[in-house]
């Protein structure tokens, strides 16, 4: 697309693309930085709680840089095991949510466009509601003398309790149940998008439903694909509620421990320490998120 | 011929002798757009007389749009000059030129009444709010929408939008009118008849207006003069008549309508007539004025399948006549193109007018002659 | 475009059982706010006396007008800022430090919020130690932080309705004499308004939905609805929050159904238009 010329932009453009510039900058990007400076601070008993990097003592400027919390990380099992834990629940965790949220998506998409967007607003629907509510709702569930419990006892199916909250099938459970919403919207609009006329030569060259599907429709609907993993994988990872409320004392997830660190052990460094090593595991999937968001503006 | 030839010869066109009518209203002085690399526009000066319908006619990409569009203030040149009515337009925005264009897509503004959209430019002027609905009301009554000033335009018909987008244009008696494909978007039947419409609207307010079409057909209708584009270059200005009959140039020949191209050289060059040796015509064509040349120059030969006359016998001339078979025929209900394959190889374009009855043409496989008057040929060195 | 078909047999499914996902624990959740006993899992009869609870509680009732006030203020900033943010993407070509800055728009989509959430008290913090503000945390920090990640998921709806206009329409507004900046007002915003209300309700619903980043930037009396329930939550279920749940649940679904009959009937009203004025010719 041509730039328009800038004077034909309304406003002073750098006005306009400044304003949300400079509050992105200082109260997104940087933040960033000041995490990475108190990753290298000590943690004190002070009001902030960490002590300064930098000090001038009247002719020479000190630069300390305390690498202890990242040795900390790097030496107790318990953040390698919940860095890797994480990323495995969060990637599990987008799978299901790919295998009950493509057919879902794929099915609306091939709906009249009435019916169309009565079920979409039914998918939407639950993400308006509160995300916590909807949490505690499985706790209710799930628990030792939850709904799925008493129902089975009361079927006779089963004669002791199952224990699902507080374990890692539950969060499990938290997490596709939150997320669902967020894979299903970019397939479905993948998918509405695909022109029927490809599927419909497919099939005039002979190949069979099957066949078309993983050769043409798959292929295809991959920008949405990877929209739909990203918007589901990456938050996953960072997840707290749902280990918090539905997870167990053994269930390893790192957004978790930040917030141990941080509320229960008052321990600003190393909160910001397992921030960054979080942030730089997700660098690479936040680029890829990133790229197929501008590809898909660029393409429409 | 270069553009300094067809500037002097448009310089004597009589449509410029009105009195009252300004010459070179409209001055694009070396006018070159660089993007990036790309040249879209290249070194192009061409002079519109106030009062004509101008169309700049080309296929896309061929730098038509982006001149329109430098025009109306959308896009700056690169190099080069613009002046309306003597006064160099420069960096002047849009809303600052005495332009207005009709867009393609209409650009009707969804949310506004008909009316709201006519007077929305008026408004932009602060004209008293009075003038303003008399102002519409002329507008209306001249594109005969008066009984849809209240609708919106997603309630109008593709027609229905376009004479409203129209309206909007002229209503601020714009020096300048620029028209972007402006029947694009029509069905073909409609299409013939809303072009003189439009014409008749635009002459009665002697509005200047310079068009964008990639539809010969379009140009050839609606303009008084064309401008034949290329590449970012104007390869022939002149009325439709004399860009048709005197092409002077192969890619001007063979844009509008069809030909016959035929590569030849100069054989014997007189005052009042030549010979050009032509392979794929085994034989000689003669051609009623000299050229200006010496023997064996090389020349490309047009002529318009309409201009050449099939017979079943030989035909009763000395010269310009060539016997062939009937390869193809398309029939188009008034007249049909025979391709004729002649003794070289080459196959011919030939109309001929369904006068008879069916059982009295040609058919394929049939043997017969081509002929053509001497001046039916034109010579194009380029 | 996708043809239309009614759904597989497995279409069928895949959706009858994922909506049941989808909806049974709502469901189930306010269906025992009506439960005479406490105990959430044995029904002992109807009775409505935890929605009496729930609004005896003072601490929940503050906590929820607390998070009102924020989530409107917050819709506000992130669509004056998102509507922005979504010209530069869609209208401003290209310009030094846009790959930062589109790359500062869509990070906040995917972002877990407990690094905003850390990074922008850190941040406060560090602010307060400098220059004196923010003195403090508390509404206005929570309300930096929610303008601060909504602002994204606006732009995202303001960029794709950008993207879909059809942009001759400001030029024809400027050729037509009107200024860049009267063309905006007029032209663009009037256009893109269905855009920019999907963007505010949006907006609010995060804002308001938001429990970790404002645990992190919030002050003593600045404690947000999800911090309320949560905090309650965590020392056990108590029906006071299905009675909360389903009046949230009531709400977003009327608000959800009324805009979606409203947007209904002028595409009705639309279409029966457009076939007249094409059968006029």
């Amino acid at each position: 697309m041509i730039a328009k010329l800038r004077t034909l932009l309304p406003g002073k453009h750098w006005a306009i693309t400044g304003i949300p510039y400079l509050w992105l900058l200082l109260f997104f990007a940087i933040p960033f930085a000041i995490v990475l400076k108190i990753s290298f601070a000590e943690a004190q008993i002070a009001m902030p709680p960490f002590s300064d990097i930098v000090d001038f003592d009247g002719e020479v400027w000190n630069l300390t840089l305390n690498f202890l919390n990242y040795m900390y990380l790097l030496e107790d099992d318990l953040y390698v095991d919940a860095y890797l834990s994480s990323a495995g629940v969060a990637f599990k965790s987008t799978l299901l949510c790919l295998a009950i949220g493509y057919p879902m998506a794929y099915a609306i998409a091939r709906m009249q466009p009435s019916t169309r967007n009565i079920f979409l607003m039914l998918v939407i629907l639950p993400s308006w509601t509160s995300f916590l509510i909807r949490i505690y709702a499985w706790i209710g569930i799930i628990k030792n003398n939850g709904l799925l419990n008493n129902l089975l006892m009361g079927m006779g199916v089963i004669d002791e309790p199952l224990k699902i909250l507080h374990t890692e099938l539950a969060i499990y459970i938290g997490i596709v149940y939150a997320y669902l919403p967020f894979m299903i919207l970019p397939l479905y609009t993948t998918l509405v998008k695909l022109d029927d006329r490809l599927l419909e030569a497919a099939s005039d060259l002979g190949a069979s439903p099957i066949r078309t599907f993983f050769t043409v429709t798959l292929p295809l609907s991959k920008p949405g694909i990877i929209a739909g993993s990203m918007l589901v994988f990456i938050p996953a990872v960072g997840e707290f509620v749902i280990p918090e409320l539905l997870g167990g004392s053994e269930a390893l997830m790192i957004g978790k421990i930040l917030w141990q660190e941080f509320f229960n052990n008052r321990d600003w460094p190393v909160a910001s320490a397992v921030a960054i090593v979080m942030l730089f595991l997700l660098l690479i999937p936040i680029m890829i998120f990133h790229n197929s968001e501008a590809n898909a503006l660029e393409n429409k | 011929m270069s553009t300094s030839e067809s500037q002097a010869v448009e310089n004597l066109s009589p449509a410029a002798a009105d009195s009252g009518k300004k010459h070179n209203y409209l001055q694009i002085k070396n006018v070159s757009k660089q993007f990036g690399d790309f040249t879209a526009v290249d070194d192009v000066s061409v002079n519109i007389h106030q009062g004509e319908i101008f169309a700049l006619l080309g296929a896309s990409g061929c730098g038509k749009s982006t001149l329109l569009r430098m025009l109306g203030g959308f896009d700056l040149p690169t190099k080069g000059q613009i002046l309306l009515d003597g006064e160099d337009l420069g960096n002047q925005p849009p809303y600052a030129r005495p332009i207005n264009m009709m867009f393609q897509s209409y650009a009707l503004f969804p949310h506004m009444t008909v009316e709201k959209n006519i007077a929305f430019g008026l408004q932009q002027d602060r004209v008293p709010k009075s003038q303003i609905a008399d102002r519409v009301c002329e507008m209306l009554k001249l594109v005969q929408m008066e009984r849809f000033a209240k609708r919106k335009p997603h309630q109008l018909s593709g027609g229905q939008q376009q004479r409203v987008a129209l309206a909007r244009s002229l209503v601020k008696s714009p020096k300048l009118l620029l028209l972007d494909e402006p029947l694009g978007a029509l069905d073909k039947k409609l299409r013939t008849q809303v072009q003189l419409e439009i014409v008749d609207i635009i002459e009665r307010l002697g509005v200047t207006c310079v068009m964008v079409t990639h539809d010969q057909e379009e140009a050839m209708t609606m303009a008084s003069r064309i401008a034949v584009m290329n590449a970012g270059e104007i390869m022939q200005v002149g009325e439709p008549d004399l860009v048709y009959e005197q092409p002077n140039c192969r890619f001007s020949a063979e844009f509008i309508g069809s030909v016959n191209m035929l590569e030849g050289s100069l054989n014997e060059d007189h005052p009042d007539w030549a010979s050009i040796t032509c392979p794929d015509l085994n034989a000689d064509l003669y051609v009623g004025h000299g050229l200006t040349g010496s023997q064996g120059m090389p020349c490309a030969l047009a002529v318009r399948p309409e201009k050449i006359s099939v017979s079943a016998g030989e035909p009763q001339r000395e010269h310009n006549k060539f016997q062939g078979v009937v390869e193809d025929i398309a029939y188009l209900g008034s007249h049909s193109v025979y391709h004729v394959r002649l003794p070289s190889g080459f196959i011919v374009m030939a109309n001929a007018m369904n006068a008879s009855r069916h059982s009295d043409r040609f058919t394929w496989g049939d043997s017969l002659w081509l002929s053509w008057d001497d001046d039916a040929v034109v010579v194009l060195t380029s | 475009m996708m043809s239309t078909h009614k759904p597989s047999l497995f279409g069928k499914l895949s959706l009858l059982v994922g909506f049941a996902f989808l909806y049974l624990p709502i469901f189930i959740l306010m269906f025992y706010s009506f439960n005479e006993s406490r105990l959430v899992t044995v029904w002992a009869g109807f009775s409505i006396k935890w929605y009496g609870e729930l609004f005896r509680d003072t601490q929940m009732m503050s906590a929820a007008w607390m998070s009102l006030k924020i989530a409107f203020l917050s819709a506000s900033g992130a669509v004056v800022l998102g509507v922005m943010a979504g010209m530069v993407m869609v209208r401003f070509g290209r310009f030094r430090g846009k790959t930062l800055f589109s790359g500062m728009i869509t990070a906040p989509l995917v972002m877990p919020d407990v690094i905003i959430g850390l990074s922008l008290l850190l941040m406060f913090v560090t602010l307060s130690d400098m220059v004196g503000w923010p003195e403090g945390r508390g509404m206005l920090t929570i309300w930096i932080a929610h303008v601060t990640f909504c602002t994204a998921y606006v732009a995202v709806v303001i960029s794709s309705r950008l993207k879909d206009m059809d942009d001759s329409l400001e030029e024809a507004a400027m050729d037509l004499g009107a200024t860049p900046f009267k063309t905006f007002f007029v032209i663009t915003l009037p256009i893109i308004a269905p855009a920019i209300i999907s963007g505010w309700l949006l907006a609010f619903t995060l804002s308001f939905d938001d429990l970790v980043i404002s645990s992190f930037v919030s002050g003593p009396s600045s404690t947000t609805l999800p911090m309320e329930v949560f905090s309650s939550v965590r020392r056990g279920v108590s029906p006071k929050i299905n009675a909360l749940a389903t009046i949230m649940v009531l709400v977003v679904t009327l608000g959800v159904v009324a805009a979606w009959w409203i947007a209904r009937r002028e595409e009705k009203k639309r279409e029966i238009e457009e076939q007249m004025a094409a059968a006029e010719g």
